[in-house]
């Protein structure tokens, strides 16, 4: 008569335990509720102009000043291509790929592809496994020492929600960058998508670019 | 040259092959090796009862290189999540591995030590697991091992395709089986250097230490293990030339390990400790029909050493794509 009683007090026991562990658990789960479920109301592009660009690196700054990031970090990182009577600056940043290998590899589903394209980590589910850092193909992304979690750019997305600039284009001098909306037709980077002349980055690596665009003199 | 990942995934990757390998040389002497002719059979004692450890030395490793995981552990439990993610495959196998892994050693020691059965009967606080032993021992074990080693497969295999997963950003990762075949040769290759470093550990190490003199196993075993090394060299040359065929960051890769700032380590490490010496202790032990202690330890030794130095070179010097 014993053993029923006590197997209903440890049923009851365990009961709670897993109530516990669920009610900690799903608030833990739950994405950045922000940015995660607002609706998407465009679809951005951002156009670099290789042939503009002087690799002077205000955009470098100007992303490391407004992420906060400590000296010598940024989202952007600067490739020197061409020879020493004609280099050109190749300026790589997060792609916001359609097909983004990182969010394939993140074992915890940290990183996401928001509707509207723009690719987004959520740090809270990040392990640091730097799993995401290997397989980016074009290496944007940046590891966050003091955090422990994996970083790379979000297109200022609070600032362009709120009907800014990403930062990089507020600060280009040459006017190399090029932000809008490639959903409008009459905008001035859809055009140039539209005729060829921006490209998205090594669409052979299978990952559809879908943000970033450049235009580089063949 | 890939920096986000050094020595410690290396080594969590080598203990996960050395691991997943040592019970499937266990299991491969329990079921084809005439393990019941024999009371004491010390190849699937040492390869059962190491497995379950290294795999959880290996994982406390991976944990010590995650970054937020490490400070907040309960984030750990999201790698479970994502099914897309070769690493939350690994997760899951290791998760079922690792268990299956510590009971089947744990029957193993119970099988060859009798004595040790007696003791846990006779003892009041286990008088709860009285219906476990109704169940016969050498069929029950039986039964984890195969289980073990179809997760353990697994579990070598996975090593590898965690690396050939990313695919185009760091070519020599994804270097594929024969050009125009769409499957990966890293799994493979982690898969025999698996079977290879847990031979050495298993049969060259632990067999020829705590039972050289009295114990003869077959002359197939160091075969065996000739195939294994001899294997691993074509697979490893097959990496490097087809790196090279290939171009681009690959090439490179291949030129740091074969010429650049990596050839130390390949040429000392690789070339020499996997393959040139012991191919020439298993050649002179398949000779003989067994290790003597000098021959067993150093080609055993040789043999771990490098199968972790490997791991560490495909490691460091994955060249990415891009640059």
């Amino acid at each position: 008569m014993e053993i029923p009683r006590l197997s209903r007090r440890r049923f009851l026991g365990l009961t709670a335990a897993a109530g516990v562990a669920a009610a900690l658990g799903v608030p833990l789960l739950k994405k950045e509720a922000s940015l995660a479920q607002e609706r998407p109301k465009a679809r951005y592009a951002l156009i670099i102009d290789t042939t503009k660009c002087t690799g002077c690196g205000a955009c470098i700054e100007a992303c490391r000043l407004r992420n906060h990031l400590p000296e010598g970090v940024s989202y952007i990182r600067r490739i020197v291509k061409g020879n020493e009577r004609n280099p050109w600056f190749l300026m790589i940043q997060c792609q916001h790929c359609a097909n983004p290998p990182c969010a394939t590899v993140c074992p915890t589903n940290a990183t996401y592809r928001r509707e509207d394209g723009v690719v987004l980590i959520d740090e809270r589910l990040c392990v640091g496994c730097k799993y995401c850092m290997q397989a980016c193909p074009y290496q944007a992304r940046v590891y966050d020492e003091e955090r422990g979690v994996a970083d790379k750019c979000w297109l200022c997305l609070p600032w362009v929600l709120g009907g800014g600039l990403p930062a990089c284009v507020e600060a280009c001098i040459p006017g190399a960058r090029l932000f809008g909306r490639a959903d409008d037709p009459q905008s001035e980077v859809a055009q140039l998508i539209a005729s060829g002349q921006a490209k998205p980055l090594h669409p052979e690596f299978g990952t559809d670019p879908s943000i970033l665009f450049y235009v580089i003199e063949a | 040259m890939q920096t986000a990942w050094g020595w410690l995934p290396a080594i969590y990757l080598f203990l996960g092959g050395l691991g997943a390998g040592s019970l499937l040389i266990a299991a491969l002497f329990e079921f084809y090796g005439d393990r019941d002719r024999y009371d004491f059979f010390p190849i699937p004692l040492a390869g059962a009862t190491v497995s379950g450890p290294l795999l959880i030395l290996g994982v406390l490793l991976l944990i010590f290189e995650l970054g937020a995981g490490r400070r907040e552990p309960w984030r750990i439990l999201y790698m479970f999540t994502h099914f897309s993610s070769v690493m939350t495959w690994g997760v899951w196998l290791l998760t079922f591995f690792i268990p299956i892994a510590l009971i089947y050693g744990f029957l193993e020691v119970l099988d060859t030590f009798p004595a040790a059965c007696q003791w846990l009967k006779g003892r009041r606080w286990l008088r709860w697991t009285a219906f476990l032993w109704n169940l016969p021992l050498r069929r029950t074990k039986r039964v984890f091992a195969g289980i073990g080693s179809a997760l353990a497969v697994g579990v070598a295999i996975y090593t590898g395709i965690l690396l050939s997963a990313v695919g185009p950003a760091i070519p020599l990762w994804s270097t594929p089986i024969l050009p125009g075949v769409h499957l990966p040769l890293m799994p493979l290759l982690f898969l025999v250097s698996a079977l290879s470093t847990a031979d050495a550990l298993t049969v060259d190490i632990l067999t020829t230490l705590f039972a050289g003199g009295r114990f003869r196993y077959s002359r197939r075993t160091h075969l065996i293990h000739l195939a294994l090394i001899t294997a691993e060299a074509l697979l490893i040359s097959h990496l490097l030339l087809h790196a090279f065929g290939e171009g681009g960051a690959a090439a490179e890769s291949a030129r740091q390990i074969v010429l650049g700032q990596h050839a130390p380590v390949f040429w000392i490490f690789i070339i020499l400790l996997a393959i040139i010496f012991p191919l020439v202790g298993h050649i002179y032990a398949a000779g003989l029909g067994w290790h003597m202690l000098a021959s067993g330890l150093s080609s055993g030794i040789s043999i771990l050493l490098s199968g972790l130095f490997l791991r560490y070179l495909i490691l460091i010097s994955g060249v990415p794509a891009f640059l």
